[in-house]
């Protein structure tokens, strides 16, 4: 397999009791891509990302992350994943849960520090570093669960819904953010509702019943559905789902 | 090995940071050795005995030298003087009906002793041992055995609707009348008749007895209920997924929640124990080592325990429901109030199968008779079966964990 598709998943198929949430799903995903994935709630986004992550076997199907089979214990440590939600520990300070995370990906103190700085400073969480995360906004909340997702500069980052609840401006300047570790080659698989992240991916994949109904360009989006602007191209192609 | 001790310092550095937890962890044990301290001597007391007491006090004897003597022996007062102000509040009234009566109501015991209370007693004593000889105004007496002297029995009646206690109530009042009769029949006491060795001097007392499964219960309890309400809420809070996702093996994670878990364990054992023994004079004539490596290895398993437990749940609600599984049978299974060998056959499988079973037993062997590890083989090598068991299937389980968020 050419080795820059980082992910590979072919015929994915996954249901709880009668509820099928991926239905023989198939997707690849080249270095470097800003991949966008759209779709209705209970599309199956969320299982998706935690079946490519190895968090759940699927049924039937096979996934390669980086060139290995999964589940594999050598991806992870290349590996970003940032859960839907928070997944960081109330009783810490900021520093305190980048620390412990750094520590189970191996990074010596002065790593932590210094990824630390950077990433707080993204989030800006500068100067909440020494705040006790339960005390943060549900926003700050989910910026110090961003830094610790790309701590341990992963070259393949999964990251569930990352701007819920994150005020417009710094929507903003994570996206700028993305967009540049995508030129670093990294390889980012992203959830989102919203029509203004989308356009900013290199390509979208819009799922539905545990299908990608749509996989391409924003812009070939368009011209798929015939649509003027995303919000419309989403809705047209949730309809078109609904009918079949 | 770094790893886990990165999980481990996680875990304590956020019960430290949580005072809330980190205090009820400290008073937890001290509340538990209070309450049963202070509630739980073992024996009874302020118990209501209401006695009639109609007994003349003279016994009517056959004699070689002069045919019949009376003697005054005062045997219903001699009762009275005898009986355990400990165990018995003795009220002594006139009356048998009412007496009798109170009995259920306000009083644990009644006992009625009739006119020739005395007399049947002595007369019973010498038929049953034989002739002696007493001094009688200055001379010499043989009180020869009579015939079975007939008429009113003494009436005891006693509220049996506590057996543990009518039990009790029967056993001191029998020992109350040994001692009577002893009076009587001096050849017979059971010091003269046997050579009696307590081991132990007597000086276990059943608080002594009941301790060492108390502490063990406690163990149980504090140790699992935390173990288990953290690991779940790790999970049900995502960062059980972002540690299962990070590059550490389900090893390290285990090792690093048994470092934590089984650390803050050990810590509140000590402090149970020397709750125990600083404040109720628990008897501990064993070696602290040996307690603290059983203490260890109990440990080790209730939290490997409590990790199934919480691979077994989907909230802290369902995991509370899944120890009391473990709490029940060990309260009323793992020997703390009465012993395995009263439990019938059939249930003593399930009595094997509690851990509790074990530590109570090697803590009262190390506490009560100074046992050393060559006597604790088989109940360390038990708990250190179970240790390594719920280890392995932690392991196990922790791959289930991720899926299971």
């Amino acid at each position: 397999m050419p080795a820059e598709e980082v992910v590979r998943a072919e015929g994915l198929r996954k249901r709880f009791g009668s509820q099928i949430a991926l239905d023989g799903l198939t997707l690849t995903v080249p270095q470097g891509q800003l991949f966008g994935l759209a779709g209705p709630n209970g599309a199956g986004k969320t299982t998706l990302i935690r079946t490519l992550c190895g968090l759940l076997r699927p049924d039937a199907g096979d996934v390669h992350l980086l060139g290995w089979r999964m589940p594999s214990a050598r991806v992870r440590s290349q590996l970003g994943y940032m859960p839907q939600d928070f997944a960081v520990y109330d009783d810490l300070d900021v520093i305190q849960n980048l620390q412990f995370f750094g520590e189970l990906y191996g990074l010596r103190r002065a790593q932590v520090r210094e990824r630390a700085a950077e990433l707080l400073g993204l989030v800006q969480l500068t100067d909440r570093r020494r705040q006790r995360v339960g005390t943060l906004s549900g926003g700050m909340r989910r910026r110090v669960s961003l830094a610790i997702s790309l701590l341990h500069k992963p070259r393949l980052a999964f990251l569930d819904e990352p701007t819920a609840g994150v005020d417009p401006k710094l929507r903003r300047s994570f996206w700028d953010y993305f967009t540049r570790l995508a030129e670093q080659d990294v390889t980012l698989v992203v959830t989102t509702h919203l029509v203004e992240e989308a356009q900013r991916c290199h390509v979208v994949g819009f799922l539905m019943a545990g299908r990608l109904l749509a996989r391409g360009t924003p812009s070939e989006i368009l011209a798929e559905t015939a649509a003027t602007n995303l919000d419309d191209a989403f809705i047209a192609l949730q309809e078109r789902g609904e009918a079949r | 090995m770094m790893t886990s001790l990165a999980l481990a310092r996680n875990i304590l550095q956020r019960i430290v940071r949580d005072v809330r937890t980190l205090a009820l962890i400290v008073v937890l044990p001290l509340f538990f050795v209070l309450l049963y301290g202070n509630s739980f001597s073992g024996s009874y007391s302020g118990l209501r005995l209401v006695v009639v007491n109609e007994d003349n006090g003279l016994a009517s004897v056959r004699t070689a030298e002069r045919d019949r003597i009376t003697l005054t022996v005062d045997l219903g007062n001699a009762f009275l003087d005898a009986v355990d102000r400990d165990v018995f509040d003795v009220v002594v009234v006139e009356g048998a009906e009412e007496a009798l009566a109170a009995v259920g109501r306000e009083a644990a015991a009644a006992i009625v002793f009739p006119k020739s209370f005395s007399n049947m007693i002595v007369n019973e004593a010498v038929r049953a041992s034989g002739e002696r000889k007493v001094e009688v105004d200055g001379s010499t007496a043989t009180i020869l055995p009579s015939d079975p002297v007939d008429g009113p029995t003494t009436s005891l009646r006693i509220d049996d609707s506590n057996p543990l206690m009518s039990r009790a109530v029967l056993a001191s009042l029998q020992e109350t009348f040994a001692t009577v009769l002893e009076t009587q029949q001096s050849s017979l006491t059971v010091g003269a008749l046997l050579d009696v060795q307590p081991l132990y001097q007597g000086k276990i007392r059943i608080l002594d007895f009941t301790a060492p499964g108390i502490i063990g219960f406690a163990m149980t309890l504090i140790t699992v209920m935390l173990t288990a309400m953290s690991v779940v809420r790790e999970r049900t809070s995502g960062t059980l997924t972002r540690i299962l996702i990070a590059p550490v093996s389900a090893w390290q994670v285990t090792l690093g929640y048994t470092l934590a878990f089984s650390a803050i364990a050990v810590f509140q054992s000590a402090e149970l124990l020397l709750a125990s023994v600083g404040l109720f004079g628990i008897r501990f004539v064993g070696s602290p080592g040996v307690a603290t490596l059983v203490i260890v290895l109990f440990a080790i398993g209730l939290q490997g325990i409590a990790t199934l437990i919480s691979t077994l749940s989907r909230n802290e609600a369902q995991a509370m429901q899944f120890v009391l599984f473990l709490l029940i049978p060990s309260i009323l299974l793992g020997g703390v109030f009465w012993p395995l060998e009263t439990m019938p056959a059939a249930i003593r499988p399930l009595a094997y199968a509690i851990p509790l079973t074990y530590a109570n037993s090697a803590l009262r062997k190390v506490m009560l008779t100074g046992a050393g590890l060559a006597n604790l083989a088989f109940e360390a090598s038990v708990l250190a079966g179970i240790a390594l068991v719920a280890l392995l299937l932690s392991v196990l389980s922790m791959r289930r964990q991720a899926s299971a968020a």
